[in-house]
C-alpha cells in the first residue's frame, strides 16, 4: 500500500527528532494495555485475541489523535504479549482470563527455571539449547507455533493497519541482552547472587548467548524493514546492581546489540526502566545522534539532557502513576515543564516505560496536547 | 567494627559464614554473635543510603545474614533481644510481584523488627486475620508494584479501618509505582521508596 503524505511526513518526523532537527515535541503513543478500559473490553479479552489488540489499539490511538494529534507509536501493539515477554525473560507469563481474573493485567511469574548446570549448557552449546530447554516450561508451544503463523498470515496486514491509520512505529522489535534474559530464567534473587558468587560463569554463558541474540534481532528487524529496536534494560539498571557487575555483565552487551543494529542501518532505542542516573555518562559511547534513551520517570531526565546533550534523542517520561491517579492539569504541567527544561529537540513526548492499565484517558490525552500545543 | 559486622558490611559470604561458624563451635554467646550481624546489616543500610551500595548488594546481605542467622538460630536456644516491633508485610491482591517485599522483610528482620509476611496477591481479610493474631504489631507493610493495584491497596486499607483496627496500626507502602500521591489516594500514613527506606519509615511510624 502506498502511505499517505501524512503519514510520511510522521515518519520523517521520528528520524529528524532522532538528528534533533525536529520543529516540535513529538508525541509518541505506548500504552500496550491501556486501550481496554476506555474501549468498554475485559483485559483478557484485549490480550488473548490478537486481531482485538492491534484493532482495538488503533481505535484508541484513534480517539487520542482527535484530540491531541500522535506523531508515532513506540512499539506498535501486535498481540500475543505473553509469547513476546516470555522470549524477553523465559519467565512464564500469568495471563487475564486464564490464569489471572479477566481484569488483572498480565504478569511475570517469577521463578527459578534455569539450573545451575544450565550455565554449562550454554556455554558448550549456545543459547538456542537453553532456548529448547526452558521455553517448553514456561510456555504453551503451541502458542509460540501460533505466534509464528499469525504473524506470517497477519503481520504485513496489521503493519498496514498502522500505516492507514497514519501512526508510524518508532520500533520494530524488542530484544533483551542476555543480563535480563537469564535474569529472568534463574530468578532474580538468584540470579544477582550469581553475579557475585560466580561472575565468570555468568560472563561466559552471555558471551555465549550473544551471537544468536544479535543475529535473531538482526534478523526480525531487518523483516519488518525497521527504522529502530528496542534494547531492553530492566533489571540491569544503575539502582539495581553494583558498578561492578553493570560494567562487566550489563552495560558491554548493551553496548554491543546497539552497536549491531547501528552497523545495520537500525538505531537503538535503550527502553530503560527504573533509575539509571548513575551510568548515563556511558551512553556518550554510542555514536552521536543515532539512538534513543527511553526512560521511564525513575531516572532524572533533565540530567539526562545535561549529560547526552545533543548526542542522543531522549523519550519519555510521564510517571505511569500520574497517568493513573494525577489529573489532566496536572498531566498537562508535567509535560510543559519537561519540554521547558530540555527543550523539544530530539525529544519524544511518551509515557513512562508504558502507560499503565488504569491510565485516565483525559490523562492521556493531556500528556500529547501539551506536546503539540507547546510553544 | 567486630570482623564479623565488618565482613558482613564487605558481603564476604563465604568469609563470613566460616567466621560464625568458628565463634559458635568457641563457645561466643550466639546472642552476642547475632547482634554483630545486625551490626553489618545496620553498616550495608548505611551504604545504600549513601549511595555506595545498590539493590543488588542489599540482596546479596539478605542472602548472607539469612545464611548465618540459620546457623545461629540453633544455638539461641529460646534467647533472643529484644525486638525493635512487630510487622505485618504482604503483597496486596491482585499483584504476584515479592521481590520488593522479601528484600522489606529481610531488612526489617535485619533491624531486629519481628516480621510477619502474609505472603503475595494477599486479599484484604489475610492482612485483617494478621493483625488480629498479631496485636502487638503496630505497623502494616503493604507492596504494590502494579497501578492496577492501587485500588486493592485502598481497599486493604478501607478494609483494616472497618475492622476497627486502622487507629492501632500505622501503614506504609511501597512498590516501584508509590509515591505520596498514592498515599494520598489509598489512606496510607507513608511509603517507602526502597527497602531501606522502609526500615526508616517503620521505625518513626514506631516511634522508636
Amino acid at each position: 500500500m502506498m502511505p499517505s503524505k501524512l503519514f510520511l511526513e510522521k515518519a520523517a518526523k521520528i528520524e529528524k527528532t532522532i538528528n534533533f532537527e525536529n520543529d516540535s515535541p513529538t508525541t509518541c503513543y505506548m500504552g500496550g494495555a491501556t486501550p481496554p478500559e476506555h474501549m468498554g473490553m475485559t483485559i483478557a479479552e484485549f490480550a488473548n485475541n490478537p486481531d482485538k489488540a492491534v484493532d482495538t489499539t488503533i481505535a484508541y490511538m484513534n480517539e487520542i489523535n482527535k484530540l491531541a494529534p500522535l506523531d508515532c507509536v513506540n512499539v506498535a501493539n501486535g498481540g500475543f504479549i505473553n509469547v513476546i515477554l516470555t522470549t524477553l525473560w523465559l519467565s512464564r507469563i500469568k495471563m487475564p482470563g486464564r490464569e489471572l481474573p479477566e481484569n488483572s493485567l498480565w504478569q511475570v511469574d517469577e521463578k527459578k527455571v534455569m539450573a545451575d548446570e544450565d550455565y554449562d549448557l550454554v556455554i558448550n552449546q549456545g543459547y538456542p539449547a537453553l532456548q529448547q530447554k526452558i521455553l517448553p516450561t514456561v510456555l504453551d508451544m503451541k502458542e509460540l507455533g501460533a505466534f509464528m503463523e499469525y504473524n506470517q498470515k497477519f503481520g504485513q496486514i496489521n503493519a498496514e493497519k498502522y500505516i492507514e491509520a497514519g501512526y508510524p512505529n518508532v520500533n520494530a522489535g524488542a530484544f533483551s541482552p542476555p543480563f535480563e534474559i537469564l535474569c529472568g530464567a534463574r530468578s532474580m534473587s538468584q540470579f544477582f547472587m550469581d553475579c557475585y558468587k560466580i561472575p565468570e560463569k555468568v560472563k561466559a554463558a552471555q558471551d555465549a548467548m550473544m551471537p544468536s541474540i544479535i543475529e535473531n534481532m538482526l534478523n526480525v528487524v531487518k523483516a519488518s524493514g525497521g527504522k529502530a529496536c528496542w534494547v531492553g534494560g530492566w533489571r540491569g539498571a544503575s539502582a539495581l546492581v553494583s558498578p561492578k557487575i553493570w560494567d562487566k555483565l550489563v552495560w558491554p552487551y548493551m553496548k554491543e546489540m546497539g552497536m549491531a543494529l547501528i552497523e545495520n542501518g537500525i538505531r537503538p532505542c535503550f527502553h530503560l526502566d527504573q533509575n539509571w542516573d548513575r551510568d548515563m555518562e556511558r551512553f556518550l559511547e554510542i555514536p552521536e545522534k543515532m539512538s534513543i534513551v527511553n526512560l521511564d520517570g525513575m531516572t532524572d531526565m533533565r540530567r539526562a539532557r545535561k549529560i547526552l546533550g545533543e548526542h542522543t534523542a531522549l523519550m519519555g517520561d510521564v510517571p505511569p502513576q500520574l497517568l493513573a491517579t494525577g489529573t489532566p492539569e496536572q498531566v498537562y504541567d508535567y509535560v510543559t515543564r519537561l519540554i521547558n527544561d530540555i527543550g523539544f529537540k530530539g525529544l519524544f513526548v511518551t509515557p513512562g516505560c508504558d502507560a499503565p492499565a488504569n491510565a485516565k484517558f483525559e490523562n492521556m490525552v493531556a500528556m500529547f496536547k501539551a506536546a503539540k500545543e507547546y510553544k | 567494627m567486630s570482623s564479623i559486622a565488618q565482613m558482613i558490611s564487605n558481603l564476604e559470604d563465604e568469609n563470613v559464614v566460616a567466621e560464625v561458624q568458628k565463634q559458635l563451635d568457641s563457645g561466643v554467646n550466639p546472642l552476642d554473635i547475632f547482634k554483630e550481624c545486625q551490626a553489618g546489616m545496620v553498616e550495608v543500610g548505611n551504604k545504600f543510603s549513601c549511595g555506595e551500595y545498590f539493590v543488588s548488594d542489599l540482596m546479596m546481605a539478605g542472602a548472607i545474614f539469612k545464611e548465618v542467622g540459620d546457623l545461629i538460630t540453633p544455638y539461641l536456644k529460646g534467647q533472643g533481644g529484644a525486638s525493635a516491633g512487630k510487622v505485618v508485610v504482604g503483597t496486596v491482591f491482585g499483584d504476584i510481584h515479592d521481590i520488593g517485599k522479601d528484600l522489606v522483610v529481610a531488612m526489617l528482620s535485619a533491624a531486629n523488627f519481628e516480621v510477619i509476611d502474609v505472603g503475595v496477591d494477599a486479599k484484604p481479610e489475610a492482612f485483617i486475620n494478621a493483625l488480629k493474631e498479631n496485636p502487638d504489631a503496630t505497623v502494616l507493610g503493604l507492596s504494590c508494584l502494579l497501578t492496577t493495584c492501587y485500588d486493592s491497596l485502598k481497599e486493604t486499607i478501607d478494609a483494616v479501618t472497618e475492622a476497627g483496627l486502622r487507629e492501632k496500626v500505622k501503614i506504609m507502602i511501597g512498590g516501584g509505582p508509590v509515591d505520596q500521591g498514592v498515599v494520598e489516594y489509598s489512606g496510607a500514613d507513608r511509603f517507602g521508596r526502597d527497602a531501606q527506606d522502609a526500615v526508616t519509615v517503620c521505625k518513626e511510624l514506631m516511634g522508636s
